[in-house]
């Protein structure tokens, strides 16, 4: 377990540094001048200066990207030019929103679809399961930024049970703050735990036809002591996957919906740092996202190990 | 009194009759063997006691344990027969273990299911019926997971798990068909022992008409769902009152008539010199350095033009190693081949025209072709090591030509490969290896697939296609009975090395390593007294 | 009889939206450049089916150009997907546990930890907003994901038996790859293919919902649910109009894609038969 732990910790380490590269090429290189680029092409040649001088642009790339990474791994990731302050402290007001917001519709749709896939399963072929299959592909194929507008319009503006939008903050308590971003998690999550619903099912079917479900029924076991024992950890395997690539659709998922609930979170703060052409802050929210989604595949490497004994590797 | 009684048991799945009244006892502390070839029915005459079947199957008849209507119980009523009064175990012991349980967890399910003791009480019985079926716990500790067991030693894990409430019955499906001889002598001396020391009976299901001679104490034999003939056993084999039964027996003892051929002993046609090849195993340690496996460690041999050579030896022997480095697969890392007196290499590096001068049939005849080819694409695949200009007319021809040879007609080009059956395709792979004319076919497993009466038809095709081609075989197989009847030198091969060679008659007559022994005295056999007549 | 009917109702679904977008090339009830400000937010009529918009469009015809940017994006994503992604698949199947095989695995897991909205954001950012990043930011999401799954199908081809026959009949890695593995994974290449550019069209939507797909005044679907997210406590019609149009397509492509798999499984093919 500790050698696959090290393997993967390791294999974190190099992705993190390859995708750090990529955001620096594209942010940095591909503009020529990052500082002419964003000022714009009117910009007085002394303003240009002034900004490379602040960006510390001078340095040669090997320098200046070692400056960036470094200066990242102590939390220091530059100074906004626009709004000038350090990228750090808008950040850190920001994914208080956006994070907890991927990690509730996460925890919902993961709520919903495993009791639902696994009633499907064990009831597989009938109305209910026929019942479940159709609304899960329904679900899919809606698209959650506008499954938000409709939620606005029937639980804030007909019902009036939620706030239509923004955001309540923390100071005022946890359940405040969860009950503001209640709606968008909701319209997260019902497209992610319709696939994952489905996903279950999918994986406890197949699992449920293996041999060693058959010696456990020759054991005793009823069908639903089969399932639950046997069938639903081994299922745990492909159902942890798709966990793993739902984060990253999510967190994607939470910067737009943001939009709809005039959330303060990084989606707006990186919108804006595009239209007004700040890219230190749009290389550092990027590689905030990207690191997350690393680190989360991560921990879904490390529940593997948990989940299946083949993969540790005894001592 | 009999334990089990079944009478007029009839099963239908979606509609289609699989057994017709099938009727049979088996007493108390006796082995019943219950014989037949794939899709007899023997399987689904297990589980329809205790009603373990795939969904729309439909059972009527009399089934009785004891007292007990097995077929008016519920399912309620049905989970607590299951492993308490009948265990069972199954074919394939790779997958019929939890992967991600523990063996001892498993083994306590049985009794913590039935409430046969506390959880802690459990774990403690788990390690003693581990150590009844030979996996004592220094060895083998309750944590193991099934990966870090062998076949055999999984299925030994699996009897446990089956016996561990002590059930009257235990139902053994094909408990050893996936097993190696010696672990198939272990894994039946344990049955024997459970039937013999803790007074179970045993429904013994096999193809394997020997493993019954051995084992049972009365037989049945099927055919297509229904019991042809059932007797004691010494009686049902001196006495074959079904023309099935004396059928099965003949294909399963069936020698080739081998036309002989005048082998050139000048020049052999295979030589393999000190091959070697190791493989890297993964490593143990996190820092320590990765260990080697020596697959294959110093073997030499040759095989002369028209003769046929068996390579015999257990799974993980490196026999599939070797076998791969004579067809130019996998190269050698010590040592050489030579075919024909040129030396063979791996890849592309071989040339094309040395490349088809050897050809080779492999045992699973579902895997062995592409399913989105039609037959004569399959067949000319080698072809193409061939002269560039073979055209189209004359393609068809040497396909359809290939296809006559080994019993097929020419019509069937025009087919896709899942509209034949298991021997059918073996003809078409025996086709595909003839096209380009090779000196060497190598025949690997090429018969194991397939059922007794199947396996004699093809062999004695390949005994006809020897002589008229002048072929050299290279027959690998684990199975000895075969490798017997069909060449005439025999190679026994044990942890990557050649352990004896010499003329197969005298190799099976007098085994001189002890291996060969072993492996011999391994195979079950059915008494020389009771096949006369 | 219960495949045949979800493959044909996703057919036809999926049809339906193809044909509209496809027909908008010739011919739509109205020009969608012309703003006519006095007929702006029309109710549904015979003159205007779906009604009209804030900027007096006729919504039909806007959804009948808008599915148009949908489709070439998502097409455009699916190709650059299998395009890249299948050989590099089957490269590092081909070549399974070598170097190469883990650069092609490495490289996947890096471009998995960009999701499509940051690659668009990425290129956005350095480029300035257009329909062409979309394509871009979802084709290069694809090319891991095809990739991925063409590995894993063709590792399970290679260790067949015909693959060793093939061999043996002396064919190299590309002919075995191309003759051999590539047929046998096709099925299933398809059936992704139709999950992918279902995939796409939800991520274009998005996308341009948040001003980094196409720029108006091209029409696309998710431009108009943004432009009616202002409206929509008094004419929520704009935004539920398009959103439905998403879904029906999305539902369909995705009904398609499991009838096809259904269809396309040769083991429950051989069980209807």
């Amino acid at each position: 377990m500790l050698r696959y732990t090290l393997v993967r910790f390791l294999s974190l380490c190099v992705t993190l540094v390859a995708a750090s590269l990529v955001v620096f090429l594209v942010v940095e290189i591909i503009p020529g001048d990052p500082a002419s680029f964003m000022l714009g092409l009117n910009a007085e040649p002394d303003t240009v200066a002034a900004l490379r001088k602040e960006l510390g642009l001078s340095g040669s790339l090997g320098s200046r990207y070692l400056d960036w990474a470094g200066g990242m791994m102590v939390g220091d990731f530059g100074r906004s030019y626009t709004y000038r302050v350090p990228v750090a402290e808008l950040v850190v007001a920001r994914i208080q929103v956006s994070l907890p917001l991927a990690f509730y519709a996460l925890l919902l749709s993961t709520a919903i679809a495993f009791p639902v896939g696994i009633m499907a399963a064990s009831r597989r072929g009938s109305i209910l399961d026929i019942g479940i299959m159709g609304s899960t592909q329904l679900g899919i194929a809606v698209p959650n930024f506008w499954f938000a507008m409709l939620l606005v319009l029937v639980f804030a503006v007909g019902l009036r049970w939620f706030a239509a939008g923004g955001f309540a903050g923390w100071d005022q308590g946890v359940l405040v703050g969860l009950k503001s971003l209640t709606l968008p998690a909701i319209a997260l999550a019902v497209t992610q735990a319709s696939i994952l619903a489905r996903v279950m099912r999918s994986a406890l079917i197949d699992t449920l036809g293996q041999d060693f479900i058959r010696t456990a029924r020759a054991k005793g076991l009823t069908r639903r002591q089969a399932l639950t024992r046997h069938a639903l950890r081994n299922a745990l395997i492909p159902v942890l996957t798709i966990i793993g690539l739902q984060f990253s659709f999510l967190l994607a998922g939470a910067i737009i919906i943001e939009n709809v609930f005039f959330l303060p979170g990084l989606g707006r703060l990186i919108f804006q740092g595009i239209t007004q052409r700040d890219l230190i802050v749009v290389e550092s929210v990027v590689m905030l996202l990207v690191f997350a989604v690393i680190v989360v595949n991560f921990l879904v490497d490390i529940a593997y190990a948990l989940v299946d004994p083949r993969l540790r590797i005894r001592q | 009194m009999n334990l089990l009684e079944v009478s007029q048991l009839d099963l239908a799945i979606h509609g289609t009759p699989v057994l017709e009244s099938v009727s049979f006892a088996i007493e108390h502390g006796k082995t019943f063997g219950l014989v037949g070839e794939s899709g007899s029915g023997k399987s689904l005459t297990a589980l329809s006691l205790v009603n373990l079947l795939p969904p729309g199957s439909v059972r009527a008849g009399n089934g009785r344990l004891l007292d007990q209507d097995l077929f008016a119980l519920d399912e309620s009523q049905l989970c607590s027969v299951r492993g308490r009064e009948i265990g069972m175990i199954f074919q394939e012991p790779m997958t019929a273990l939890n992967p991600v349980q523990s063996i001892g967890d498993q083994v306590a399910e049985t009794l913590i299911v039935h409430g046969a003791c506390s959880r802690s009480e459990a774990r403690n019985q788990a390690c003693s019926k581990l150590e009844r079926v030979e996996l004592p716990p220094e060895r083998f500790p309750p944590g193991m997971f099934p990966h870090e067991l062998s076949g055999g030693q999984r299925q030994r894990v699996c009897i446990a798990l089956a016996i561990a409430l002590q059930p009257k019955l235990l139902i053994a499906d094909e408990p050893t068909t996936a097993l190696d001889v010696s672990t198939q002598a272990q894994i039946l001396a344990l049955l024997r022992s459970l039937v013999e020391h803790d007074g179970m009976s045993l429904m013994l299901i096999t193809h394997d008409l020997a493993v019954v001679a051995d084992m049972a104490d009365t037989v049945a034999v099927m055919e297509s769902g229904r019991i042809v003939e059932a007797a004691p056993t010494e009686q049902l084999f001196r006495n074959m009152r079904h023309a099935y039964t004396r059928r099965l027996l003949k294909a399963s003892f069936h020698k080739p008539r081998r036309g002989r051929l005048n082998a050139l002993h000048d020049q052999p046609l295979l030589r393999v010199e000190n091959a070697v090849r190791s493989y890297r195993l993964p490593k143990s340690r996190l820092f320590s350095s990765a260990e080697t496996l020596r697959a294959v460690n110093g073997v030499s041999f040759s095989l002369d033009r028209g003769e046929s050579v068996g390579l015999v030896g257990e799974s993980g022997c490196g026999k599939t190693t070797l076998t791969r480095a004579i067809l130019g697969l996998d190269p050698l890392q010590g040592g050489q081949i030579s075919l024909g007196g040129r030396p063979v290499l791996a890849g592309r590096k071989m040339s094309r025209s040395l490349r088809r001068r050897m050809q080779v049939v492999f045992q699973d005849p579902y895997g062995s072709f592409n399913p989105r080819h039609k037959v004569d694409r399959l067949v000319a695949e080698p072809l193409h090591l061939g002269d560039q200009s073979t055209n189209s007319a004359r393609r068809r021809e040497i396909v359809a030509q290939a296809l006559e040879e080994v019993g097929l007609t020419g019509d069937d080009m025009k087919k896709y490969i899942h509209e034949f059956s298991g021997g059918q395709r073996q003809r078409i792979a025996i086709a595909r290896a003839l096209v380009t004319r090779p000196d060497l076919v190598v025949l690997d497993e090429a018969v194991s697939a397939l059922d007794v009466s199947m396996r004699a038809r093809i062999l004695d095709l390949l005994a006809g296609l020897q002589v008229k081609h002048g072929l050299s075989y290279l027959f690998v197989s684990h199975d000895l009975t075969v490798v017997r009847v069909i060449t005439d030198r025999v190679l026994v091969m044990y942890a990557g090395q050649i352990m004896e060679h010499g003329k197969t008659e005298d190799v099976f007559r007098n085994p001189r390593h002890s291996y060969t022994r072993q492996l011999l005295d391994a195979a079950p056999c059915i008494p020389r007294s009771w096949m006369q007549g | 009889m219960k495949l045949p009917l979800q493959l044909l109702a996703g057919a036809t679904l999926a049809a339906i939206f193809v044909i509209a977008a496809m027909v908008s090339f010739a011919w739509t009830p109205y020009p969608v450049e012309s703003l006519n400000v006095a007929m702006k937010l029309q109710p549904p009529s015979t003159t205007h089916w779906l009604g009209t918009d804030h900027l007096g469009r006729d919504m039909v015809s806007m959804l009948m150009v808008g599915s148009r940017i949908s489709i070439e994006v998502a097409i455009v994503a699916v190709g650059i997907g299998l395009l890249l992604g299948v050989p590099l698949g089957l490269a590092a199947a081909a070549s399974h546990r070598s170097k190469l095989d883990e650069i092609i695995m490495r490289g996947n897991d890096l471009v998995f930890a960009f999701p499509a909205l940051v690659i668009a954001i990425l290129i956005t950012a350095v480029f300035g907003p257009s329909a062409f990043n979309a394509i871009l930011a979802i084709g290069i999401f694809n090319i891991p994901v095809f990739a991925r799954v063409s590995r894993g199908a063709a590792l399970s081809i290679w260790t067949l038996d015909y693959i060793l026959a093939a061999r043996v009949a002396g064919k190299g890695t590309v002919r075995i790859s191309t003759e051999h593995v590539l047929p046998n994974i096709a099925n299933l290449l398809v059936v992704q293919g139709t999950i992918q550019f279902s995939l796409g069209i939800l991520a274009e939507a998005g996308l341009s919902y948040v001003g980094l797909g196409a720029q108006p005044p091209i029409p696309s679907l998710g431009r108009m649910l943004a432009d009616a997210q202002t409206l929509i406590y008094t004419t929520p019609r704009l935004a539920v109009v398009p959103g439905l149009a998403i879904v029906l397509t999305v539902l369909g492509l995705n009904l398609l894609g499991d009838g096809l798999r259904d269809y396309l499984d040769p083991r429950i093919r051989r069980a209807r038969q």
